[in-house]
């Protein structure tokens, strides 16, 4: 018989590192609270039969993000076999108070106290014997990162299982709310099934409404146990769910004293000494923008540069389409498959490829200052100011993620409390310009302004202007209306992250990119390939000489007039923004394909000189914008679907995305050749007008309900 | 009573009080920001605060340390 064991614990205390020592998978642990947004199941080693979930953070059983909802629901309705809590030994009388929560739940339960190895380096000691007598469960000692203890607590807490015996939890609490709680699970004998009267007793003290629901208690029932509530409360003079907390952290305080000793007391740590100077008022956002500053310079203009410019003229260019082509002659290919692996695959999935090692070095940074504690600081530090265009500093950290791969940072959205704070930031988090845009930035750059210093951070510039223009603007529609829920973040102490977790983020978001170059952008080249070369020429079908000729060309010629008023009205321009919706990175194969067939064998095998021929720079600038802020590739699109669990919503994020990208190019193209001294027409006209409502929808005063609104409607929303 | 906005960094206090809506409370009451614990102010920003509460820190926004009152 399989056995279930579910890891529990605060956020950041160690769950994914544990998870990872305990089934040898490979995990990115972060160090930020929030990093595990879904529960992970996988084997223990050595034991087939047995599964660990890793489940997301929790601070208590009562949910207040949607993340911690997962583990809630997880731990009452599956009932895994035994919990292994997890808990921080730096933080140990914290930490328990979850612990007090689940030894309630009357399933086998282990306590692990993680990070010994800090606390012994501190000089505390924490009494282990004496801590399992008071929770009247094992408690063992881990090192989650050094793997000490890790296979004795998952060795306790499978026998456990395989005992079966429920736990009984040890804490009681003050005279008065005892009888309470005895009253309440006498009221509901018979109810609610054995081993977990005592959980429901405290949940229905506290009238917890999703308990309430469930058991569907009898309406004189209810009435009879709210008397005992009221009587305690007025007892005590304070509300049920506080007298609970209360009594819980009195509980603890008192073992506490008895289980552990504590040296370093009152002083700063070297983490608070940083956190000291990093979000000082003055310095915060001048080290945050050079920070930034440097990881986007490296990665993009310097390392990233060089690296992906070998690829794509040396590799892609001088070695790989000759080496192959003196192949194809040799063995006496058929010319159309010569065309197709040339023209069609080797321009087309190469193009891709060769701005792997780019998003490989920015991904490599994005994990350092996610692992390394600094991610948090970020939120607090943004917090301010995004608060002003009605989004909450935790929306920065699903951007940054972003930056990498829009798809985690949609789903790292889930951090946010707030439903509507939530919504927008699934909306303008993919404005920012993840790692599959960074091959369209670059292509512009290089093709169209010569390799310009500025046009990837404008490129940013553009995105970050994008969601702070949009998040003023949803905020004053009706929609969106209502302030943002405060902010309260835990933040961890910084450390140093492992080489190997850092490699290993990197490593697994870079494969993705590899994968997908190998099957949808493959295909996808193919397609284009076939589509382009071959066509209806004479009434007859068959390859042409010309690819304007083509199918592709006789369909993008009849998209390519919806967006001639951007600059960029060609059928090449707009069949790329099309195939860019299965993955931003077709934009560059799709060019690869289309204008580097003539090229390819040629030295130096760019197709920039053709690109550049048929666009002006204003045009591939309005073509660049277009791309980064339009709906976002199929893969983020589902993620927008899964994470709003609403069709309605997702066609109002993809509707609003690129109806925002169709405006912004516009007004950007329109404008710019009026004083450019392009002439003077319809569209100027229409970007005039377009640019008027903008500012008339940003500068318009906030909806009524955004005026400080009656207490209980604004609860009924929340 | 004076609200944590006011508190001196490095100096330990009490909390005596915590208004806000309820979810928001009871979030603050799992962090371990309860009535009587104690907590020093680490860091501040423009009235926002990072605090430390038995043994972690925790950053909370203007608003939210206005309605902690020490």
């Amino acid at each position: 018989m399989s056995i279930k064991i579910a890891l529990a614990g605060n956020p950041n205390s160690g769950k994914t590192t544990l998870f990872n020592a305990l089934t040898g998978s490979n995990q990115f642990v972060g160090n930020w609270p929030g990093v595990t947004v879904e529960k992970k199941e996988g084997r223990l080693k050595n034991h087939r039969d047995v599964m660990i979930a890793d489940l997301p953070g929790i601070y208590s059983l009562s949910p207040y993000t949607l993340e911690e909802v997962v583990a809630r629901n997880y731990l009452t309705t599956e009932k895994p076999d035994a919990i292994l809590n997890i808990v921080d030994g730096t933080n140990l009388e914290r930490n328990l108070y979850l612990t007090t929560q689940l030894t309630e739940l009357g399933i086998p339960m282990v306590v692990a106290v993680n990070m010994m190895d800090v606390v012994q380096k501190s000089g505390d000691k924490i009494f282990i014997d004496r801590l399992s007598k008071e929770l009247g469960c094992p408690v063992v000692e881990i090192s989650a990162l050094k793997g000490t203890g890790v296979a004795e607590a998952a060795e306790q807490a499978v026998r456990l299982a395989r005992a079966g015996v429920p736990m009984v939890p040890q804490h009681s609490f003050s005279g008065s709310v005892e009888h309470a709680i005895a009253h309440i699970e006498e009221a509901a004998h018979g109810k609610v099934e054995g081993g977990r009267q005592r959980w429901f007793a405290v949940k229905l003290f506290e009238r917890d409404a999703k308990v309430r629901e469930q058991l569907g208690l009898p309406e004189p029932l209810l009435a009879h146990i709210e008397e005992d509530i009221q009587s305690c409360e007025a007892e005590m003079d304070d509300d049920a769910e506080s007298i609970i907390t209360n009594e819980r952290y009195l509980y603890i305080a008192s073992i506490i004293r008895d289980c552990c000793s504590k040296k370093s007391q009152g002083k700063l740590s070297l983490s608070d000494r940083i956190d000291r100077v990093v979000t000082n008022r003055f310095l915060a956002l001048p080290i945050f923008a050079a920070v930034m500053f440097v990881v986007y310079y490296v990665s993009v203009s310097t390392v990233g540069a060089w690296v992906t410019d070998w690829t794509n003229d040396v590799l892609f260019g001088e070695i790989i389409p000759p080496a192959i082509e003196s192949f194809l002659v040799s063995v006496g290919t058929a010319g159309w498959l010569q065309s197709l692996i040339l023209d069609g695959i080797v321009a087309g999935v190469g193009a891709v490829l060769g701005f792997v090692p780019m998003m490989l070095v920015l991904f490599a940074f994005l994990a350092f200052l996610e692992a390394c504690g600094y991610m948090a600081r970020i939120a607090f530090i943004m917090d301010r100011i995004f608060r002003k265009f009605g989004l909450s500093g935790k929306s920065f950290i699903p951007m940054l993620i972003g930056t990498g791969c829009g798809v985690p940072g949609i789903m790292a959205s889930r951090t946010i409390e707030n439903d509507r704070d939530r919504k927008m930031t699934i909306i303008t988090t993919t404005f920012i310009p993840c790692g599959a845009k960074l091959p369209i930035i670059a292509l512009i750059a290089g093709a169209l302004f010569g390799g310009a210093w500025w046009v990837a951070p404008s490129a940013y510039f553009v995105g970050i202007a994008a969601i702070v223009t949009s998040g003023i603007l949803l905020k004053k529609t009706r929609l969106f209306a209502g302030d943002p829920a405060p902010f309260v973040m835990e933040l961890p102490a910084y450390h140093w992250p492992t080489v190997s977790n850092v490699l290993r983020s990197m490593w697994e978001r870079g494969w993705s990119f590899i994968r997908k170059a190998g099957t949808i952008i493959l295909l996808s080249t193919v397609f284009i390939w076939f589509t382009s070369n071959f066509g209806v020429v004479d009434g007859r079908l068959g390859m042409v000489e010309d690819l304007g000729d083509g199918f592709l060309s006789v369909i993008g010629s009849a998209i390519a007039p919806l967006f001639a008023p951007l600059g960029w009205g060609s059928w090449q321009a707009s069949v790329a923004a099309i195939t860019g919706l299965v993955a931003k990175e077709n934009v560059v194969g799709t060019f690869g394909v289309l204008y580097g067939f003539t090229q390819v064998a040629e030295d130096g095998a760019e197709y920039w000189g053709t690109l550049a021929a048929s666009f002006t720079p204003l045009a591939a600038y309005s073509f660049l914008v277009f791309n980064l802020l339009c709906a976002p590739c199929f893969a983020a699109i589902g993620a927008i679907r899964r994470e709003m669990n609403s069709a309605g919503w997702t066609f109002i994020a993809i509707g609003y995305q690129t109806a925002f990208a169709y405006a912004v190019s516009l007004c950007i193209y329109q404008l710019g050749s009026l004083f450019t001294g392009g002439g003077f027409g319809i569209g100027t006209v229409a970007a005039i007008l377009l640019a008027a409502v903008f500012l008339y929808l940003l500068l318009r005063p906030y909806q009524e309900e955004s005026v400080p609104a009656p207490r209980s409607s604004v609860r009924a929303r929340a | 009573m004076v609200p944590l906005t006011m508190a001196k960094p490095g100096e330990e206090a009490t909390i005596k009080r915590i208004g806000g809506k309820t979810e928001i409370r009871q979030f603050l009451e799992s962090l371990g920001f309860v009535t009587g614990s104690a907590v020093t102010v680490i860091a501040e920003n423009g009235g926002s605060v990072i605090v430390s509460v038995k043994d972690s820190r925790v950053a909370v926004s203007r608003e939210m340390a206005n309605k902690i009152l020490i």
